[in-house]
């Protein structure tokens, strides 16, 4: 957040300066409880380790294989996804009437939360042997083998995931740019190129390196995924290895190297990320201006209409095909459905806990990037980087080493009752702060230069400046964060698998219990309920922060 | 930080509203076991009602994770202090581990009633069912499954299996140890051809059945040999059997056993006498998809009779504990050459 005309040498009566200083406050009171959690967990884990050895991670030459594989499917997976979505997500911004492009939308908000059975259920349907695309594919190439098994389906799996999330971020940022730059495109008559220069490019480029550091700590640490399509144990990445080494071998020393291993590359890539871009732009859009609107671009002429059909046709080729695959399996899992009790108390269970988790990581969010905000606008850039950081810090650290150090940290009670519950949504909440950072720093950093010196002029801080400054713009991305937070935590059952429940289970776990005992059918019903429902949320949440003329003054 | 502290500052820090319910109420008996065994269509709410009905002023709890193994982790992490009175789920091949570390006690149940198909003595862990690694395949793909492991590695290459892998799996290493029996130290060579036929390894089984198998991926997939009785029993359809090889199955026993550490022992004690007794063992045949322990006459559904009974064969858990790492590793120089 910007309060940074606390100007230097005007002394400010003490309450003031406290006011002034709240982002900070809340930005550290964040810090600490994220990298308490983190590093408390790892090094609960570590206390317990006997010896690590350093070494054995390239002396040993299983290790090696798997370390290598792991970075070498992220980093492909990394690059395709971001490669395809740039295309997509400037062809999206052009086109901003067609028919069909809500539901495009949606379904991109959609992809993330498919827990991975399901995805690998929709994908094996569509790409599988068996699968839809299979005649296309033989005729194509004459080959029965296929493509989904291997380095190929990995990359697959993990595009369609990312692409989508990464290609909507790519166009909120791309739909923040001013009307006025806009206009100025029109009227200079720009085509492609020059819109591609001047507006589009630098918009992208701002969030590419956060984007990309988000995409591969996301491959990186990819599990169900890896290993269904991999083909066998030659693809094996760190997560597995981790797995193994935690539940089946004991080997608590190995499993804190691997987690260690993992925290370094991802963090240092983070840092890498975070030292790029730099500070948005300072004359970013008033955001109340409807978005590039009225001015006709010229490069949505000519060759263009060609090239945009084609990528859209590519993203909804991509991600629609499984979708709709899971839905029609889980049409029929529906009569089955409606006779199980457990359904709805899981279904509320679940959206409880999202909601607490979805509260959390927006909270925690907007506290990190206004304390970053603060720290950066006084040129502390390292400190400032460090609490920015800090909000990707739980999702680097594997799932399962931090589930075991909070549980070696909580002992000796823990996992009946509600307390499991509670941690998990803790954990979720945690999780969610990469995505909600991502989407809440534009609309929070870029608050337009003469409002803020208005502001201050006028000593407009603290919360007044939040509710009457920053939230008018906050709400919309707000909405989008906390509902792609509440996602996350609904399609969640890694972290609640760690610690374990009593019978009362949620969307997720009931969809496991489900697939644990042959109920598949059952299953993919379930996971239509958890689609539909996350589907609801995005609507829910979109028009509870529509824009309602509040402010007629704008 | 006692426990009632921690719980309630968990519960504000997440602000759940609903109080929080400490397991330590009297004559609660906590029971560890995994997410299937406690789904509504599972065993576990018959079997809570069944218990809760003949104990009379008890209540049975169960805490549900993910599988055997991670019982086991958790037995581990929680030490003397687990808040566990039973423990239910651990099978044959985490016997050895789980009683190396000296938590649980004697179950003292008259092992008399088991029909397992091998002996057991053991004074701690009591078996409640058991089943028998197999390839189940889809009859309508493939007419004529092969009937042997020496069948399945000579096949025509298209022929392609889904596994699942040793190092995450409780069916995956149920098939290295299968084909170590049988093939002792040539297991690395029957890997090697075995591996033509692989279409893919997944980390776990609902991977393998649900994504691949049930979407035509492979004819063949690893499971159990009486999955063929949940879709005979509940989908009422013949097309998926398991397929029967002349070298034996591998034997799956999943078992219970208390804890040392029980505030109840009285209590566990009564709940594994329990058991042994048709009111538990009922709920296991369409329940868990397993066969019962003991003889359960008439009540056991008549689809069972229509599964292969092939010979079982194991290791001892002592075996499995110590030669666990070995044969994971030659498996891993095998199929990753």
């Amino acid at each position: 957040m910007a309060s940074e005309a606390l100007t230097a040498g005007k002394a400010s009566p003490h309450g003031r300066r406290r006011l002034t200083q709240l982002p900070l406050w809340a930005g550290l009171t964040a810090l600490a409880a994220l990298v308490g959690l983190g590093l408390g967990s790892l090094g609960a884990l570590l206390v317990q380790a006997p010896g690590i050895s350093m070494a054995s991670l390239w002396q040993e030459p299983y290790l090696a294989g798997v370390l290598r594989f792991s970075l070498w499917q992220a980093s492909l997976s990394t690059l395709v996804s971001l490669g395809l979505a740039i295309p997509v997500a400037v062809a999206l911004a052009r086109r901003r009437r067609f028919a069909g492009r809500r539901l495009l939308l949606r379904a991109m908000e959609l992809s993330l939360v498919v827990p991975s059975l399901i995805a690998l259920f929709g994908l094996v349907a569509v790409h599988g042997r068996q699968g839809w695309a299979a005649p296309l594919w033989e005729a194509l190439t004459g080959s029965q083998e296929g493509y989904l098994y291997g380095l190929s389906g990995i990359v697959l799996a993990h595009v369609f995931y990312n692409l989508p999330l990464a290609a909507r971020l790519l166009l909120q940022e791309l739909e923040r740019a001013p009307a006025a730059h806009w206009r100025l495109a029109a009227q200079l008559g720009l085509k492609r190129r020059g819109i591609w220069r001047t507006l589009e490019w630098p918009a992208l480029k701002r969030l590419l390196p956060r984007l990309a550091a988000l995409v591969f700590t996301l491959c990186f640490t990819s599990f169900a995924i890896v290993m269904t399509l991999g083909g066998g144990p030659a693809s094996t990445t760190l997560e597995v290895a981790l797995y193994q080494a935690l539940k089946f071998d004991n080997d608590l020393a190995l499993a804190a190297l691997l987690a260690l291993t993992q925290l370094t590359i991802c963090l240092g890539l983070w840092g890498l990320a975070l030292s790029q871009g730099g500070a948005p732009s300072l004359a970013v859009g008033d955001g109340s201006a409807p978005l590039g609107g009225r001015w006709q671009r010229r490069d949505a002429l000519g060759i263009s209409r060609l090239t945009d059909t084609f990528w859209l046709l590519g993203l909804a080729l991509l991600l629609l095909p499984p979708l709709v695959a899971v839905v029609v399996a889980g049409l029929g899992g529906l009569a089955d459905l409606a006779h199980q009790a457990s359904l709805w108390p899981a279904l509320w269970r679940s959206l409880v806990m999202a909601a607490g988790a979805g509260g959390l990581a927006l909270t925690l969010g907007i506290a990190l990037i206004a304390g970053h905000g603060w720290l950066a606008a006084r040129g502390k850039r390292l400190a400032a980087g460090l609490m920015e950081g800090s909000g990707q810090l739980i999702l680097v650290l594997p799932a399962l080493v931090l589930g075991t150090g909070l549980f070696l940290l909580l002992r000796p009670r823990l996992g009946g009752g509600w307390q499991g519950y509670g941690l998990v949504v803790l954990v979720n909440g945690f999780m969610a702060l990469p995505f909600v950072m991502q989407v809440l720093r534009g609309a929070l950093l870029g608050l337009p230069m003469a409002q803020r010196r208005l502001a201050d002029q006028l000593d407009i801080q603290g919360v007044t400046r939040f509710r009457w400054l920053l939230w008018p713009r906050l709400r919309r991305p707000a909405a989008l964060a906390m509902a792609y937070a509440m996602t996350l935590s609904l399609g969640d059952f890694s972290v609640i698998a760690l610690f374990g429940s009593p019978s009362a289970p949620t969307l997720p776990m009931l969809l496991y219990q489900q697939l644990g005992s042959y109920r598949w059918q059952t299953a993919a019903a379930t996971a239509l309920i958890l689609l539909a429902t996350v589907a609801a949320l995005f609507v829910l949440l979109g028009w509870l922060t529509r824009r309602l003329p509040r402010y007629p003054l704008r | 930080m006692n426990a009632k502290a921690t719980c309630t500052l968990l519960s504000l820090a997440a602000g759940m509203s609903s109080a929080c319910v400490m397991a330590d109420e009297p004559r609660t008996l906590t029971v560890y076991t995994y997410d299937s065994f406690v789904a509504e269509w599972g065993p576990g709410p018959g079997i809570k009602e069944a218990f809760e009905a003949r104990c009379g002023d008890c209540r049975l709890e169960f805490v549900a994770l993910s599988g055997g193994v991670d019982l086991l982790q958790r037995l581990r992490l929680e030490g003397g202090s687990s808040a566990a009175d039973v423990v239910l789920g651990l099978d044959m091949n985490l016997m050895a581990e789980a009683r190396a570390l000296d938590l649980l006690a004697p179950h003292q149940v008259d092992l008399s009633p088991l029909t397992l198909p091998v002996d057991w003595e053991d004074p701690i862990f009591l078996p409640y069912d058991w089943g028998q690694f197999a390839f189940v395949y889809d009859s309508e793909v493939l007419p004529d499954p092969p009937g042997s492991f020496a069948e399945l590695l000579d096949a025509p290459d298209d022929l392609k299996v889904i596994i699942q892998d040793p190092r995450t799996s409780v069916t995956g290493l149920g098939l290295l140890l299968w084909m170590k029996r049988v093939y002792g130290d040539e297991a690395p060579a029957a890997w090697e051809k075995l591996n033509d036929h692989v279409l893919t390894v997944t980390g776990g089984w609902s991977q393998a059945y649900f994504s691949l198998f049930m979407n035509g991926e492979a004819p063949m997939v690893l499971s159990y040999s009486t999955s063929p009785a949940y879709h005979m029993a509940v989908e009422e359809t013949e097309r998926y059997q398991a397929a029967e090889f002349g070298e034996g199955h591998y034997l799956q026993v999943e078992t219970a056993a208390m804890l040392e550490s029980s505030e109840h022992p009285a209590l566990a004690r009564d709940f594994l006498d329990f058991v042994l007794t048709p009111g538990f063992q009922r709920h296991i045949p369409l329940g868990n998809v397993m066969y019962p322990a003991i003889d359960i006459g008439e009540e056991r559904p008549a689809v069972f009779d229509r599964l292969i009974e092939p010979e079982s064969v194991t290791f001892t858990p002592e075996e499995v504990q110590a030669n666990r790492r070995e044969w994971i590793r030659e498996w891993l120089n095998a199929s990753t050459r």
